[in-house]
């Protein structure tokens, strides 16, 4: 049946709380597609409860945690509810002693660290720091990553365990809280980057790892595409391990940091100044560094892609970004990253096929509604045709932000 | 399914042959063919033993062109099949299917590509662990995952199974490590999953098909990332008066903020075993610890010095360190025979594989003794103490009457202990065939729906490698199976509701 027209807050109220479901506002468009409802349920048999009605009801549901990056990926073909993950907010379990933590899906990653840093006798983080102010469970839901991930790798790397809905209400769970478990299919890392199409995330348990006591930083500045190749090149064959090495273009900075002890930090640090160049920066210069290299490239208006290539095209991805894109930041032993450009379908998908040329892709992430014909590349046509029967599998009724994702799935 | 049991029957007579095997015949050629009984024994179990099945016939295809020809041939058929590697698992994964195809792809042992500058290799499915670092070695770089068959285990097993090893705790397992695969789907098609390049857009479902113990598709290519060489590599080797100080010096290596490369902890009886066996010239004690730092020198010669301290501070009645890559082979050595090595001290065992919170590794071996006692029976532990990965060894005389029903009976009760505590029942060797009535206790009905749908969605027919993973009644008696979601639902053909 199709989205009843009387949809009203009483219907969900008698499931959460009235104080819980409210008339959907200006605020709470999704990608440029206005809801009615707004639900925030507050326990996962809430939720379950929640999903299993809008799916009888065939409703069309957009999973939102702190809002940051509804913009992902195509704008849904409709929406009649919001389902909030705000309430969902608790912090599970944090054993310092096994290194795992366990959280529901709608605590903020800023508070989550809070905890961790603040617990006694140990020094531990989560080591993901993409989107501070996002909720664990948007994290997950998106696999978005920071210059983090040059050590540490995305959330999938990270990502042990987690409980889910699925949209007829069914619930579940995969991993668990152990590190090594092989028990089950992996359905976290098929949620992890599923935007919300297929399952609403709940809980989520990491693997954590200690925070290094010290850090350094080495600045490459000014640098041509050449030279940022050339250095890359240098920096790989010295005997050190950076949590971070960002490009950042057109700015020209090759950013490596090094977390350890005080010594160590210090002694792989002036490796990297007398291996393969750079400057060894001072701690005050450093943390502006690092705050400025957190927002980028979200602080300024515009498009924002992902992209990703083998290593070895950096320096063509840089000179091909010259007139079709406003900055670029890569992880730089990667080959993955962003770039910002205009909100424009022709410069995206000039942008993709010139990428492509070097045996890379781009996926739009942050953009206006109408470029959502362009958000996605194609894919193979049959792990398309699996992603599909899985969509189909897990989401029966398909009301889980239908057309977000990948082929209009 | 259509097909006659050709095995326990008469062979060899044309006329009797199925149709299938022409098929598959066309496909791999006469002498990728097996269907002679003798023949077939060679394929009937993996490395758990105790379960036995000779298949109707078994195929060693060459090429992902061939594999994807088998499959078609036997889901034209409705013949199950079931993919092979070395046969090395543990677990049964590999076990065949009565009246189903083998489709051995140990003929596909070729490294397709190696390129060094973007730190990836390209791999045939039949190609062994070890043989993938060896390509690579002289270079400077090695493949992390290196579960302790790695010799003779290949790379197609360790996708299955999501392989790890001594050094996943650093390292994470094979599904950290393989970047792209090419499947072959259960109806036949060929799809390409993930990449060489990162982030690949789509559903992860390389992610979900790594560790899925073949029932997703036969994965017939492999992209592998390989890692630079550490700089530097310490092991030491410390002999504990007790499993519990052992116990506690991992737990303060870990709240100091290290991360070994490996822990490994061995006790009484398995170092007396390994001793007897391969004579890596353990000290006699309660329990003995392995740690393996790897690195720059820099951070790596600090840690290494906070661990030789703590191990003291935790009573280490003695401390070895390597002093060179052949006594690390050394102490290498007595770890990687502990399996094995349990012959020279009983005449049967079983290899139990659990996971636990680290931190509850004291309590739960307690449990572990308090229940072999009751059992009467000998257990010995070998762990991966850094991740709580147990590995208890049930030791029984099989020619003693009621003597391995006990073992199994009591192996099944170290399972709980780990799901009581928070764990899981496998860390490594999968679920398979042997542990897949286990599963209800670790999941609940709706986790087991949601994977048998998972299941569907690339299998609709349940003919890749059926009966593994998940409960069936007809597999774990009157224990209701999961849901599983009619194929025309999963086709999209279902109404919504």
């Amino acid at each position: 049946m199709s989205a009843s027209a009387e949809l009203r807050v009483a219907d969900f109220a008698g499931l959460v709380g009235a104080a819980n479901v409210r008339d959907a506002g200006d605020d709470d468009v999704v990608h440029g597609v206005r809801p009615r409802l707004v639900v925030a349920p507050g326990t996962e048999d809430e939720a379950s409860v929640v999903l299993r009605e809008a799916s009888r009801a065939g409703l069309a549901v957009v999973i939102r945690g702190a809002g940051t990056k509804l913009t992902w990926g195509a704008p849904p073909r409709t929406c009649d509810m919001v389902l909030s993950t705000h309430r969902l907010d608790a912090l599970v379990e944090h054993e310092p002693g096994d290194l795992v933590c366990v959280a529901q899906a709608g605590m903020r990653l800023e508070a989550l660290q809070a905890v961790l840093v603040a617990a006694a006798g140990h020094r531990q983080r989560l080591m993901l720091d993409p989107f501070p102010a996002g909720t664990l469970g948007g994290i997950v839901a998106t696999a978005a990553s920071g210059p983090l991930r040059n050590r540490y790798g995305t959330p999938r790397a990270v990502l042990i365990g987690a409980r889910f809905v699925l949209a007829d209400g069914t619930i579940g769970h995969t991993g668990g809280k152990v590190v090594k478990n092989v028990a089950g299919y992996d359905l976290a890392k098929l949620l992890t980057g599923s935007l919300g199409t297929l399952a609403l995330i709940t809980q989520v348990a990491f693997r954590l790892h200690p925070d290094p006591p010290a850090s350094r930083t080495v600045l490459l500045d000014s640098a041509s595409p050449d030279h940022v190749v050339a250095y890359l090149n240098r920096l790989r064959r010295l005997p050190v391990v950076p949590s971070c090495v960002d490009v950042l273009w057109p700015d020209g900075v090759v950013r490596v940091r090094i977390d350890g002890s005080a010594d160590s930090a210090e002694r792989q640090a002036q490796g990297v100044a007398g291996g393969a160049g750079g400057r060894v920066l001072d701690d005050r210069e450093a943390a502006l560094l690092d705050a400025r290299i957190a927002v980028r490239p979200w602080d300024l208006p515009g498009a924002i892609v992902g992209v990703a290539l083998p290593r070895t095209h950096i320096g063509d991805l840089l000179e091909l970004a010259s007139g079709r894109v406003e900055e670029v930041v890569l992880r730089g032993t990667l080959g993955t990253g962003e770039a910002r450009l205009a909100e424009d379908a022709a410069a995206v998908t000039g942008f993709r096929q010139a990428v492509a040329t070097i045996g890379g892709h781009v996926v739009l992430q942050r953009s206006p509604a109408a470029l959502g014909a362009v958000a996605w590349p194609p894919g193979d046509d049959v792990a398309v045709e699996l992603m599909r029967s899985v969509k189909r599998a897990l989401d029966l009724s398909g009301v889980l932000a239908p057309g977000r994702f990948l082929a209009a799935i | 399914m259509n097909l006659p049991a050709a095995a326990t029957t008469k062979r060899g007579a044309a006329s009797s042959e199925p149709p299938l095997f022409a098929r598959l015949r066309d496909a791999v050629g006469s002498d990728g063919l097996i269907t002679e009984l003798e023949q077939l024994r060679t394929y009937e179990c993996d490395g758990l033993t105790g379960h036995r099945v000779i298949p109707a016939a078994v195929v060693l295809p060459r090429s992902t062109a061939q594999v994807a020809e088998c499959v078609r041939a036997c889901q034209q058929a409705r013949t199950p099949f079931v993919a092979r590697g070395a046969g090395t698992g543990l677990s049964g994964g590999a076990l065949p299917v009565a009246d189903g195809v083998v489709i051995g792809l140990a003929r596909m042992r070729a490294v397709l590509d190696v390129d060094l500058e973007n730190q990836r290799v390209t791999v045939q499915p039949g190609v062994t662990n070890a043989a993938i670092s060896q390509a690579v070695t002289a270079a400077g770089f090695y493949y992390a995952p290196d579960p302790s068959s790695q010799s003779v285990c290949t790379i197609g097993g360790n996708v299955a199974e999501n392989s790890g090893g001594a050094h996943c705790l650093k390292y994470g397992f094979t599904t950290h490590h393989v970047t792209g695969a090419t499947l072959v789907t259960a109806d036949g098609r060929v799809a390409r999953l993930g990449g060489a390049v990162a982030d690949t857009p789509g559903y992860d479902l390389l992610g979900v098909v790594v560790g899925s113990e073949g029932t997703l598709g036969i994965v017939t290519e492999v992209i592998v990332s390989i890692l630079p060489l550490p700089e530097t590599v310490r092991t030491l080797l410390a002999a504990f008066p007790s499993v519990e100080e052992a116990g506690d010096a991992v737990s303060r290596i870990i709240a100091g903020g290290i991360v070994p490369a490996a822990v490994e902890m061995m006790d009484r009886l398995s170092v007396e075993a390994v001793e007897a066996a391969v004579h890596p010239g353990y000290p006699q004690c309660e329990a003995v610890l392995i740690v393996e730092l790897d690195g720059p020198a820099s951070e790596c010669d600090s840690c290494f010095d906070a661990v030789q301290a703590i191990c003291r501070e935790s009573h280490a009645s003695e401390l070895r360190v390597a002093a060179d890559a052949d006594e690390r082979a050394l102490i290498w050595r007595g770890r990687r025979a502990a399996f094995a090595a349990m012959g020279r001290v009983s005449p049967t065992y079983y290899v139990q594989d659990g996971v636990i919170p680290r931190t509850r590794l004291a309590e739960v071996l307690a449990g572990i003794h308090g229940c072999a006692a009751q059992y009467g029976l000998r257990v010995a532990n070998v762990f991966h103490a850094g991740d709580g990965n147990l590995h208890p060894l049930v030791l029984y005389d099989a020619a003693r009457a009621g003597e391995p029903e006990r073992a199994e009976e009591l192996a099944g009760r170290i399972l709980d202990l780990c799901i009581e505590a928070g764990g899981s029942i496998t860390g490594e060797h999968g679920v398979g065939t042997d542990k897949a009535c286990h599963m209800p206790k670790q999941f609940s009905p709706g986790a087991l729906e949601a994977f048998a749908r998972l299941r569907a969605a690339f299998d609709p027919d349940d003919l890749c490698n059926p009966g593994k993973v998940l409960p069936t009644p007809r597999l774990c008696g009157e224990v209701p199976g999961p849901y599983r979601a009619h194929p025309a639902e999963i086709a999209g053909q279902a109404e919504r509701m």
